[in-house]
């Protein structure tokens, strides 16, 4: 499991997750996570190259997200292909975070 | 217990009650997968619900203690795959603990956490049964293949 964070424009930072966000990887990332959303106002959470998603990667991307979102910043997720789209909207977790499968519109969400 | 082939897995798998060993699941998993033609959407369902019970067993079952044994086991038929997990711990069904329904929030911030793993399992497989052991519980899990 991957990580790479990058500030964007407007001052929003993009985390790119790449990988299986299975328990291992939750593991992997947990810590990296929660430092590079640590002062982010505007997160995109991008799981394009996320191949996998089980509820311990929903806790590694939704607990960062809170703090965020505690803040009062704005999340977002982006790119989820069907499978890892479904476990989010199981668990209900999208209706906290909306995921976006167009840039630009999951860009303009945060301003 | 029967030998494994170089093409056939063999039908069941031990590990111990540590959530390092899920890692050994995975390879058996997939290999029971090539060996059925499981579509990948199938294949991210069954990771999906065996990660979810496993670590159930391990982190509640068992309270997080180590070296107690979970053994999976998997059987075809035509049209599915059953996979199915044993353990030693005190009764727990996790059919009947948790709900169905996600709970009304004041907010969305408060989407729980726990529990998810359950509510996953009933999304993504098939079918669900529970059966208390003498000594353990038995969660069987079934998957829906092209036949």
């Amino acid at each position: 499991m991957q990580i790479s964070t990058e500030e964007l424009a407007d001052g929003v930072t993009r985390i790119a997750l790449d990988g299986r966000l299975d328990i291992a990887g939750a593991a992997a990332v947990d810590l990296k996570m929660n430092v590079a959303a640590g002062s982010a106002t505007r997160l995109l959470i991008d799981l394009e190259k996320v191949s996998f998603l089980g509820s311990m990667g929903l806790r590694s991307i939704v607990l960062p997200a809170r703090a965020v979102r505690s803040r009062g910043g704005k999340v977002v997720l982006f790119g989820a292909n069907e499978m890892v789209e479904s476990v989010l909207k199981t668990s209900g977790v999208d209706s906290m975070l909306p995921i976006y499968h167009d840039l630009a519109a999951a860009l303009a969400a945060l301003k | 217990m029967p030998r494994e082939t170089a093409s056939q897995p063999v039908p069941s798998l031990t590990i111990q009650s540590r959530l390092e060993d899920l890692a050994l699941i995975w390879p058996w998993a997939e290999s029971i997968a090539d060996g059925h033609a499981v579509p990948a959407d199938t294949r991210f369902a069954i990771h999906l619900c065996l990660e979810e019970a496993l670590s159930n067993v391990i982190r509640h079952g068992y309270c997080g203690q180590p070296g107690r044994p979970v053994t999976v086991q998997f059987a075809s038929r035509p049209g599915e795959l059953v996979f199915t997990i044993e353990d030693e711990a005190p009764a727990f069904n996790p059919l009947c603990d948790s709900p169905d329904e996600l709970p009304t929030l004041s907010s969305a911030d408060q989407i729980p956490l726990g529990g998810q793993g359950i509510r996953l399992m009933r999304k993504f497989a098939g079918s669900l049964a529970y059966q208390r052991l003498a000594s353990g519980n038995r969660l069987t899990m079934q998957f829906s293949i092209p036949r």
